[in-house]
């Protein structure tokens, strides 16, 4: 049983690394500006290629992918410990307000401090995730605050809570966007969207600090993910300090959040549907589900970015509406099979 | 003394037409431009269409005024519907992907026909909101315990992202983004008079409806058993409660765009004044709504003056604490 477990993990993982390599590869060679597979490698390795080559490739697709693929990851992981801790299929950071929270965090920043700045530069790139960071967290802790009753959370109120203070936050947002200049607006506007198009090497050095950080703390507790599972009354007689450890992986799943959001502003349902397609191929273990709804999380906005851009070049689609494209049959699915 | 729901609901139905009065006068004297009230009297019984300020008011503010009132009563009402046919406390117009469904549709109208004029348009907009009802609602009915709050308050977001995700999509992909934030936005501070002519036909329709189902909606907020029981045919009465609320929605976001909250907060209110009759609630809550949503608006223009705030900033910023407290109260139960 066990052996056939891992096999399914090692399995699934290196499909999905085929998966995302080849991904990759199309997400580099496909644009405006088609490249090809003897373009790609000589630009990459050898160096030795035409200046513009290595401009689109360093400067544009290289960075989009890599911002991509991280905010992927982020998400999914922080949905699938988002939807163990509440024992909610349906709880996903954006219906939970996080992402609203995240967000006004970061429109905040830009009424504050975008003035004459572009969003280049470290100033912004090192500072927009720490609002949004702020912004997230304030949001959970007032969603799970509002949610705790009795000592515990209730999962039901805690997702309408989190649509409830999402909405506010939402309106709040919407209220400041308003009153930025119009060129901050067109910004504000593309960013709340959800788009990675803007991504930079900037961004990424800001972003990978925090899942060095963030991601082994989640991995080390996946075990704890499973003890969740069980009813209130076992946790207690297996001794472990429930809340306490909830809060912590909840901390740092939201900071998580707030760290994509505000590299790529709203993009939905990653966190929702990686888990469930995870827990299909590798069943409930967290220490396997976990790397693999990672894993999904990267291909799945690979993929929705490659879309966006292709499907309707020269115009781009944000990926964020890509996601809730694709995510939204396949969520009415989950909940027509939830009922048998 | 003690006075009585139904005594209430009497006072508040003799007083509407005094309070509308007052905060209409209110709501066209203030803005940008201060309007003396003497003026608005001669503006109206004798009109010179050679002073800009009696300009100003009869194109722009007094629609302005009967237009929220109108969409205050429509959205309450179709809240009120809402919420009694399923019992749950949650729903309302604004979180069941009504308006979403409204967008999709102006939207693929605007892409397919280029050229179609402003009833066109409503009417794609009326057709939108029925499609988004009728997609949610069909969905928590099909599915188990759908039309429970929680439930229903994510099938709603969830079709409402799906449909505005089609809608940017469709938009961004055949360059009409414009048009479409154009026709969304334009919100009440330039609502069309025109426009007003064209919904009440279908508002006024809209709450005949209301009031004919008032009292079945009456027996079903006690069960669909119960009301079963007493001879009444649920499906019928479902059914005819969804087209009423998709009149009266769609109308309201082919005037003024999506606003929240009214439909949630307003029969709640209602009820906590008159009861759970809906021959009283149904009345009352298209008067109060009517009221709140001209001083939301009147409101909307101090948030960030000399610019207009959208008005669903202000109904949120009142409606969202409101919110939280039901949730507090009710938590995830069926019926309260």
């Amino acid at each position: 049983m066990l052996k056939q477990e891992r096999k399914r993990f090692a399995l699934s993982l290196s499909a999905g690394i085929l998966a995302i390599l080849v991904g990759a590869y199309f997400s580099l060679t496909n644009g405006t500006y088609p490249m090809t597979a003897a373009d790609l490698w000589d630009t990459l390795f050898r160096g030795h290629s035409n200046p513009e080559l290595g401009l689109i490739l360093f400067e544009f697709r290289l960075p989009r992918l890599i911002v991509g693929a991280l905010v992927g990851l982020g998400l999914a992981i922080a949905g699938t410990v988002i939807q163990a801790i509440s024992k909610n299929g349906l709880a996903d950071p954006g219906i939970l307000g996080i992402n609203s929270g995240a967000g006004l965090g970061v429109v905040i920043f830009m009424y504050a401090f975008m003035g004459n700045r572009t969003l280049d530069g470290y100033f912004s790139a090192i500072s927009m995730p720490l609002f949004g960071l702020t912004g997230g967290i304030v949001a959970a802790l007032l969603i799970f605050g509002l949610a705790w009753e009795r000592g515990r959370l209730d999962s039901q109120r805690l997702l309408l809570f989190g649509i409830a203070v999402g909405t506010g936050l939402g309106s709040g947002s919407i209220y400041l966007s308003l009153r930025m200049k119009s060129g901050d607006f067109d910004m504000a506007a593309v960013w709340v969207a959800g788009s990675i198009w803007n991504a930079n090497w900037y961004f990424m050095i800001a972003m990978v600090p925090w899942f060095l950080l963030l991601l082994p703390i989640i991995l080390f507790k996946a075990k704890l993910l499973d003890v969740f599972q069980l009813t209130e009354e076992s946790i207690k007689s297996l001794g472990v300090r429930t809340e306490k450890q909830k809060l912590v992986l909840l901390f740092a799943s939201v900071s998580l959040v707030a760290i994509c959001v505000a590299a790529a502003g709203a993009i939905g349902f990653v966190g929702l549907i990686a888990p469930h397609i995870a827990k299909q191929l590798v069943g409930q273990k967290h220490m396997y589900v976990l790397p693999i709804s990672g894993m999904i999380g990267m291909l799945l906005v690979i993929l929705a970015d490659l879309l966006a851009r292709v499907v309707v070049a020269p115009a781009e689609i944000p990926a964020g509406i890509v996601v809730s494209i694709i995510g939204v049959p396949y969520f009415i699915y989950l909940l027509f099979r939830a009922r048998a | 003394m003690h006075i009585s729901q139904t005594s209430l609901a009497k006072v508040i139905l003799i007083f509407f037409p005094l309070g509308f009065l007052a905060l209409a006068v209110l709501s066209i004297s203030i803005g940008a431009k201060e309007i003396p009230f003497g003026d608005i009297y001669q503006s109206i019984f004798h009109f010179d269409a050679n002073q800009p300020d009696h300009q100003i008011i009869i194109h722009n503010r007094l629609p302005r005024a009967l237009g929220a009132c109108l969409i205050g009563a429509f959205l309450a009402v179709s809240g009120a519907l809402m919420q009694g046919m399923t019992r749950n406390y949650l729903a309302s117009p604004s979180i069941m992907g009504v308006s979403d469904g409204s967008v999709f549709l102006v939207t693929a109208c605007m892409v397919l026909l280029p050229n179609a004029g402003a009833f066109v348009l409503v009417l794609f907009s009326l057709a939108g909101s029925a499609f988004g009802v009728f997609l949610v609602f069909g969905l928590g009915s099909i599915l188990p315990n759908g039309l429970t709050p929680v439930r229903l308050a994510i099938i709603g977001t969830i079709i409402g992202t799906f449909l505005s995700s089609l809608a940017a999509a469709l938009s961004i992909y055949f360059k009409t983004n414009q048009d479409i934030s154009f026709w969304y936005n334009a919100r009440l501070h330039q609502l069309d008079p025109a426009m007003i002519k064209l919904a009440v036909p279908f508002g006024t329709a809209g709450l005949v409806l209301a009031l004919i189902l008032a009292k079945p909606i009456t027996l079903l907020s006690l069960g669909d058993e119960t009301a079963a029981g007493l001879g009444e045919n649920t499906t019928r009465i479902k059914l005819l409660t969804i087209v009423a609320v998709a009149l009266l929605t769609g109308i309201s976001v082919a005037l003024a765009g999506k606003i929240t909250f009214v439909g949630l907060l307003i029969p709640h209110m209602t009820r906590y004044l008159v009861g759970n009759d809906y021959r009283w609630v149904i009345p009352c809550t298209a008067a109060l709504g009517g009221l709140f949503l001209i001083l939301s608006d009147t409101a909307s223009r101090f948030l960030n003056s000399p610019f207009e705030t959208p008005i669903s900033i202000v109904t949120s910023f009142i409606g969202i604490p409101f919110f939280i407290y039901l949730i507090k109260r009710n938590g995830g139960k069926a019926n309260a």
